[in-house]
């Protein structure tokens, strides 16, 4: 009994360690810009579309210029994605940065707004240029599959997600904790006049990390695409567990961003497991639950977002 | 910039007068102006939906993302009451205020201490909520397939009874209770009690240390929110003719929001009225040229919040202040009050 729940714990896994990766994304900005960025489902998921771009001929564009590209196996092809997808995301976010400068001093409700509709632009333009009809995106065999280990079928797909999240995020960890960049960020999200007081270029700063967080919402967007489908609504099924994970795990906590991350993910795969159907609203109940009882989340500290 | 400070003991006033005009009249040349009778009953019960939103979200300054959720559950109320209870249109109505108001009611328990982001966070998470047990709780709510066939009841007024199947017929009935509502929130807005939700929303620890319970006024104007959003509901499923599951959902949540600041409710008493004219009339004259006219929608939203926050009634507000300046002698308070 408990090994069959195995492959849901792997799929709770992998879920909640790409939830966290989107929400990690999400409180940077959160910390920096004090801007609750609505369009970070959007942004998740144009890195889809755009890796969808990158992999597929029949889901691209139709751009002549890309034919010698196709004929590129696969493996290259999917790594140039997981570089050009985050890396137009996080042009866009930087460009979504700019507009959001005009609303920095006002009610803080003003660049939330901003981004509900820039959230709302960016999904009409993914059905201008793709379509509403839903895709799959191509992925290299190495990668795609599964595997019989102790009569249990394993999808090789999820474990790849899992790990490779789990790589990112301490690759991330160790950037934002060892790096002198990371310190400035830090710092920015604890109190941005005293880092331009001490002669940092605050408007740079917030620039690139805005950018960042888009383009850590871009590769969460392309390593959920197999998982999940590509559908341009996929963005408001994203930007929710974000939300959930910020606000159980507590504004400004990384270990608090990831471990809510993991027991969303694993909630919502278990309960999927047994009451398909339910297995959204889990997620809301747990956050009720720890948010009733814990009003900052598992490891929030007081902040901005409660002015 | 923010809603006028002097606050009147006027019931009517100019603006209420020329809305009343207005709405009124509609049902005689909207068709002349190439629009269609329907529209103006959509227009009327989500003027009423705003109007009753903008108190949480203009005048205490809550943001609520889920307030499509309690729009829904009016609409459900009048349809179930419709069907198990009594079909009698004040009944049924009741039901969707007062089934409304609970929900409201205990939601509110749970966010009223909340404020800023995380009361939005919440407000989204139990909208969320509301949603997922609508669409499944089919035994009820009959999932993604709505509630049908649910009948425009006709008026009893005691003395005669008056079908309103019609649309133009239903706008009418709209069109009063909108006539009544719209003066009893101008009232509201007007009073000691709207004048707390006011400083609630400029700094709520200060009203708090005054000696006010907050708590309980934030409880008590999101629970009326609530109960004005049944109201619409109810009138809602009338004008479908059923109730459905769409407009629960956090989009159409959103679109409320977006409707009531692209008007300027955070500046206006008449911002929500304006949004929702904006949105439906853009809805209709955008999506005739192209089908992706959300687009374009929402491209002038963002343009807006980055160049003009407060809105058409801020724009309109900036308007009528210069032209006072331009006139000496004369208070610049002309035009858009409240």
């Amino acid at each position: 009994m408990l090994l069959d729940l195995i492959p849901h714990i792997i799929n709770g896994l992998a879920l909640g360690l790409l939830f966290a990766l989107l929400a990690l994304g999400f409180m940077l900005i959160i910390g920096v810009m004090e801007v609750i960025n609505l369009a970070h489902g959007s942004l998740f998921a144009l890195g889809a579309y755009v890796a969808l771009a990158m992999m597929a001929p029949d889901g691209g564009l139709p751009f002549a210029f890309m034919e010698p590209y196709y004929a590129l196996p696969a493996v290259p092809r999917y790594l140039i994605a997981l570089v050009v997808g985050p890396l137009v995301v996080g042009l866009v976010g930087m460009g979504l940065e700019l507009c959001l400068r005009r609303t920095y001093g006002s009610d803080p409700l003003y660049g939330l707004l901003l981004t509900f509709g820039a959230a709302l632009v960016l999904e009409e333009t993914i059905r201008e240029i793709w379509g509403s009809s839903e895709y799959a995106l191509p992925i290299p065999r190495g990668i795609s599959g599964g595997f019989i280990a102790g009569d249990l079928i394993w999808s090789t797909y999820r474990i790849y997600a899992a790990v490779f999240a789990a790589g990112l995020i301490g690759v991330l960890w160790l950037f934002l904790n060892k790096t002198p960049y990371g310190a400035v960020i830090k710092a920015g999200a604890h109190d941005s006049e005293m880092v331009r007081a001490l002669g940092y270029n605050l408007t740079r700063l917030r620039l690139l990390v805005f950018g960042f967080g888009a383009a850590l919402a871009g590769i969460a967007g392309i390593v959920m695409a197999p998982i999940w489908g590509i559908r341009p609504v996929v963005g408001v099924d994203a930007v929710i567990p974000a939300f959930v994970i910020i606000v159980l795990g507590g504004v400004g906590s990384f270990w608090g961003a990831v471990s809510a991350g993991i027991m969303v993910g694993l909630v919502v795969a278990l309960t999927a497991a047994f009451l398909t159907d339910w297995s959204l609203l889990s997620m809301y109940l747990l956050l009720l639950a720890v948010v009733t009882f814990r009003s900052r989340g598992l490891a929030g500290k007081s902040s901005v977002l409660e002015a | 910039m923010d809603y006028d400070i002097k606050q009147t003991t006027a019931w009517v006033t100019g603006p209420i007068l020329l809305s009343l005009v207005l709405f009124g009249t509609m049902p005689f040349w909207i068709e002349a102006v190439g629009l269609y009778q329907y529209l103006g009953v959509e227009v009327l019960i989500w003027v009423i939906f705003a109007l009753g939103f903008n108190l949480l979200l203009g005048y205490t300054g809550l943001p609520s993302f889920g307030h499509g959720a309690f729009l829904g559950i009016g609409a459900y109320a009048f349809g179930l009451a419709q069907f198990e209870v009594w079909p009698n249109l004040w009944f049924c109505l009741a039901a969707s205020v007062v089934v409304t108001a609970l929900f409201g009611a205990v939601t509110a328990l749970f966010l009223s201490h909340r404020r800023g982001i995380y009361f939005a966070l919440m407000s989204i998470a139990f909208g969320q909520i509301f949603y997922f047990i609508a669409s499944k709780w089919t035994d009820v709510t009959h999932g993604e397939d709505g509630l049908l066939n649910i009948q425009r009841l006709p008026v009893e007024l005691g003395f005669a009874q008056l079908s309103i199947r019609d649309n133009a017929e239903l706008y009418y009935l709209c069109f009063a209770i909108y006539a009544v509502l719209v003066i009893v929130l101008w009232r509201l807005t007007n009073s000691p009690f709207g004048r707390l939700l006011r400083a609630i929303k400029q700094n709520e620890t200060r009203v708090a240390f005054v000696g006010y319970p907050v708590t309980l006024y934030k409880w008590a104007v999101f629970t009326l929110s609530c109960a004005i959003a049944g109201l619409a509901g109810g009138l809602f499923a009338m004008a479908q003719e059923g109730a459905y599951i769409n407009v629960m959902s956090l989009q159409w949540s959103g679109i409320v929001v977006l409707m009531v600041l692209i008007g300027g409710g955070f500046v206006s008493f008449w911002g929500p009225v304006l949004g929702v004219a904006l949105y439906f009339v853009a809805r209709d004259v955008l999506g005739a040229y192209t089908d992706t006219w959300l687009l374009w929608f929402g491209l002038m939203f963002v343009v807006l919040v980055m160049f003009k926050p407060q809105g058409l009634a801020g724009i309109w507000q900036d308007l009528s202040r210069r032209r006072a300046a331009e006139r000496p002698g004369r208070t610049a308070s002309a035009g858009m009050e409240g």
